[in-house]
């Protein structure tokens, strides 16, 4: 936990590669009631595969790093791959074990990835 | 300042903890606790039903609470005082046993924009089941708009639903001038106050508030989880349904019917949490013991302290009015990319043993109101807070802000 708001996760939530909005791509959104974090994912997909997607949305630092390093993982991959991800790979990449509270926040991108890819 | 902390068992404990979410819930006092287990040890037994000593002593314990809740709160009757499992399930059965029949298509019944959602969702419920209208007493500057007063309330209004104390700006709604003001325009006006965040904070005197119906938390005045009080003025009961039906409230049952007891009892169906209830009674002892008006000059000096500290902060922003409040601190920063109240309370909890807590503190159409749909940050102060308490929340406060702020780009 005392990690949590270590370098590269401050990086992703200040500095995120991903943030926008994709013009003419299919998307999904969604709300974390419990904290008021909402956030919307745009993606371009050719040939069952993401080629481009971005986030938008305001939220607390874990949730909008998490969907930045999110965005960087599936970016390529396939939309089949991508409904058998799971909210652990995220932790493993952020490098931390979160709390319950917290990975509500760290899993919101996902979740709304989910949505979007099943639609 | 007296040294509140030992009377605390979590806090010796924990001798580094800055507890600072009394709004959410206190902690709790050796004597409360001393008191439970004293029941639950020497008399554990059922109340209002078995004649051998120990169920009488448990009924007499029980029944006890009772009287010192009305004397605490200085209600006219000791049977106005009804035992419930918190404000929520008081404000329930406010809008259930009393709305349900007595608020009638057209009626409006007015509620402000800082209530807690518990004060509000039940009304709202109630007149969508009505057809009653829901207006909302407008919040500026923190507080009501009580020259605004008389365009919300009128002939038509019913019911007024106010929270005494905001639990996110700390502003203490002037009641006893609001319960004037309205009684001259419809005298049969029913007023239901929210006392959750004053009880344990100040003295409460609900003759002099002149209020139908009052409800609050044991668990935010040092007592127990799963108990609470709703004061419910005795005309007022009569003109009130049971909402539930089952032992102990009732005077007779046949197979054709039943009819109801009259008094508390007729609120109180089936085994009341007699362990809670009975804590709550040594709540009540332990806040008499050490006096309302010490514990209010307490927070006060606190509440001084702390306004006067954050105040030198120009980026931090702190809600809420400087006089006539309440130890309740809802705190944002002025600039942005410095994360969201969810990220400041974790990194205080995690780094500096400051526990305070993020988000909407169950306002939501309050945080709208203000501009901030994700939360704020909310420190609150209980009788063993202390100034190295605040210290250790302002300056971890600005310790998160540097984590932040050191981010830089590569
Ligand atoms: C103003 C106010 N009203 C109502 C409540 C609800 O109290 P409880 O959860 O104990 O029913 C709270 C506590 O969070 C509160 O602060």
């Amino acid at each position: 936990m005392d990690d949590l708001y270590q370098e590269i996760i401050l990086d992703h939530y200040k500095y995120p590669t991903h943030k926008g909005i994709l013009e003419g791509g299919i998307e999904a959104g969604e709300v974390n009631m419990s904290c008021g974090d909402s956030l919307r994912i745009t993606a371009k997909v050719e040939k069952g595969k993401i080629v481009d997607a971005k986030f938008s949305g305001g939220g607390c630092a874990i949730s909008l790093a998490a969907a930045d390093i999110l965005l960087d993982m599936v970016i390529g991959k396939k939309l089949t791959e991508i409904k058998k991800m799971s909210g652990t790979e995220i932790e493993k990449i952020m490098g931390v074990e979160l709390t319950p509270s917290r990975k509500k926040c760290a899993y919101l991108g996902l979740e709304v990835l989910k949505k979007l890819v099943n639609v | 300042m007296a040294d509140y902390k030992k009377l605390f068992p979590l806090l010796i404990k924990n001798p580094d903890l800055h507890y600072l979410d009394s709004g959410a819930t206190t902690l709790k006092p050796q004597v409360v606790l001393d008191k439970i287990m004293e029941y639950y040890t020497e008399y554990s037994a059922n109340i209002h039903r078995g004649l051998y000593p120990m169920s009488e002593r448990a009924t007499m314990e029980y029944e006890n609470v009772r009287k010192k809740v009305a004397t605490f709160i200085n209600t006219k009757h000791e049977s106005e005082v009804v035992f419930t499992s918190g404000t929520t399930a008081s404000l329930n059965l406010v809008s259930r046993g009393w709305g349900e029949d007595n608020i009638l298509e057209g009626d409006e019944v007015v509620i402000s924009e800082m209530e807690h959602h518990s004060n509000l969702v039940p009304w709202q419920e109630l007149c969508k089941r009505k057809g009653a209208i829901l207006r909302y007493w407008l919040v500026e500057d923190f507080q009501l708009v009580m020259a605004d007063m008389e365009t919300y309330i009128g002939p038509k209004t019913k019911l007024i639903a106010l929270t005494q104390v905001s639990n996110v700006l700390g502003t203490v709604n002037p009641i006893e001038e609001i319960v004037e003001r309205a009684r001259k325009i419809n005298p049969k006006i029913c007023i239901v106050i929210d006392g959750a965040q004053a009880v344990g904070h100040f003295k409460v005197d609900i003759q002099e508030l002149n209020v139908d119906f009052y409800a609050f938390s044991a668990h935010k005045m040092y007592g127990p989880t799963g108990v609470g009080v709703l004061y419910a003025k005795a005309s007022r009961q009569l003109q009130m349904s049971p909402e539930n039906f089952g032992g102990g409230m009732i005077k007779e049952v046949h197979k054709e019917g039943a009819s109801w007891a009259i008094g508390p009892e007729k609120f109180e169906a089936g085994t009341p949490p007699i362990a809670q209830v009975i804590g709550l009674g040594a709540a009540v002892d332990f806040l008499s013991g050490i006096g309302m008006e010490t514990v209010a000059s307490h927070e006060k000096e606190l509440i001084d302290y702390a306004i006067g500290k954050l105040e030198k902060y120009s980026n931090i922003r702190v809600l809420g009015k400087k006089n006539n409040r309440i130890g309740v601190f809802s705190v944002v920063f002025n600039d942005e990319d410095m994360g969201t109240a969810h990220d400041w309370s974790s990194i205080l909890g995690s780094k500096f043993n400051v526990c305070v807590r993020a988000g909407h503190h169950c306002a939501m159409p309050l945080h709208n109101l203000m501009g901030l749909p994700s939360g704020t940050l909310r420190a609150s102060l209980g009788i063993y807070s202390t100034k190295e308490d605040i210290d250790a929340f302002v300056e971890g406060l600005i310790e998160v802000r540097k984590i932040f702020e050191e981010t830089d780009n590569g």
